[in-house]
């Protein structure tokens, strides 16, 4: 799969990226999407203890919550990257919420959403090299620091 | 090599104007004549404060910017050293009665409600605690005992994370058996925070600090508030 390896945080090529809310989308169909936190995300919340999605159903604009993740000392929403109507939830977080630190980009994804202008939304995220690029540039200008995983995770290179 | 850099440039700067207008609105607060009197370095307050022994901070600093009024420096204390005072009010015991504790109160204030980069960042590890106790109603749950946030309870911390459910349930009162909340919640209890949230403007001020945290308390406060009849209660 191809992928960038920036300071230990994982990009992945294929998928789309809104950089402001560290959140990725990849494209299920002309409508749908599936959604979920990258893997610098997952490393600025730290061992995550409880992911709560909004219910099948939550109608969400743009950049509202569509789950909430609990850490030691972190908690925050999941900002939704696209407007529309939550149809799945990843219903193995209840669970085992750090599926999203193992996994973030595959296991741990977080909710499917329907949308009726996703083509219009899309425009606004970043994919391939532009992506990998606006990470280089966010993990530099906010100093993150190198992303740590878990025992378990999923390994790329 | 580059020159040593001694600025401390931890914030924007910004016009005179904008350093003036917080000073004058902190200074505007009620409370301001009751807790500044003057100051003629005794140095009580700092012998007295706690903070003091452990970080570069002095409450007879903040005393003085402010009876002075150096907007500038009070500007940067509130950027910095306003952050460092443990709130204990050990300074309350000045001869001239200032309240050094009482004026970073005011100025921290200030902060937070102009939404300074600093604020925000001195209380971001706070965003968790915030969020329990205004969703919750109890300000520590027992689950935030793990490794990574607080290492200072010692080695044998990761233990009581791993057993942190068993553990509960060997207390007991059947109210303690949690571990997301301190212990159980009144369903009634919840509902009139809420209102007390609704009433008081509360979620006004957590907007301008942490707009992120403030839509995870509406989704969370307004879905309980339908729940119990109160459709009407909206904080958007």
């Amino acid at each position: 799969m191809a992928h960038e390896n920036i300071k230990g945080c994982i990009v992945l090529k294929e998928l789309y990226y809104n950089v402001e809310h560290n959140t990725w989308v990849k494209v299920i169909d002309d409508n749908t999407v599936v959604i979920g936190m990258t893997d610098i995300a997952q490393n600025l919340a730290g061992p995550i203890l409880h992911a709560k999605t909004k219910a099948v159903g939550t109608m969400r604009r743009l950049g509202k919550p569509i789950a909430t993740v609990e850490s030691g000392k972190y908690v925050g929403p999941v900002k939704s990257p696209v407007a529309g109507e939550i149809t799945k939830t990843n219903e193995n977080l209840a669970n085992d919420a750090q599926l999203i630190n193992r996994s973030p980009y595959k296991d741990g994804w977080v909710v499917e959403m329907k949308s009726d202008n996703l083509a219009e939304e899309m425009k606004v995220l970043v994919t391939g090299d532009e992506a990998v690029a606006a990470y280089k540039e966010k993990i530099e200008n906010d100093n993150i620091e190198a992303c740590k995983h878990l025992e378990g995770s999923d390994t790329y290179d | 090599m580059d020159a040593l850099d001694l600025s401390q440039n931890k914030h924007a700067d910004v016009t005179m104007e904008e350093k003036q207008r917080l000073f004058d609105e902190a200074k505007s607060d009620d409370r301001w004549e009751h807790v500044l009197y003057g100051c003629y370095e005794c140095g009580i307050c700092v012998a007295a404060c706690p903070s003091a022994r452990f970080y570069d901070f002095s409450p007879r600093v903040i005393a003085q910017a402010v009876a002075r009024e150096d907007v500038d420096l009070v500007y940067t204390l509130m950027n910095d050293s306003i952050w460092d005072c443990s709130q204990c009010f050990s300074c309350d015991r000045c001869p001239r009665q200032n309240s050094p504790g009482q004026i970073i109160t005011i100025l921290r204030e200030v902060a937070v409600k102009n939404g300074l980069t600093t604020a925000k960042k001195a209380l971001e590890g706070y965003g968790r605690i915030i969020y329990k106790i205004m969703s919750t109603g109890t300000q520590v749950s027992p689950d935030m005992l793990q490794p990574d946030a607080f290492p200072d309870w010692g080695t044998h911390v990761g233990e009581i994370s791993d057993h942190l459910e068993e553990w509960r349930k060997a207390l007991p009162p059947e109210t303690l058996h949690t571990t997301e909340t301190s212990w159980t919640i009144d369903k009634k209890t919840i509902i009139e925070l809420y209102l007390i949230w609704h009433m008081t403007g509360v979620m006004d001020l957590i907007k301008g600090v942490d707009e992120g945290l403030f839509d995870i308390l509406v989704d969370v406060m307004e879905e309980r508030l339908e729940e119990a009849g109160y459709e009407d209660v909206t904080f958007d």
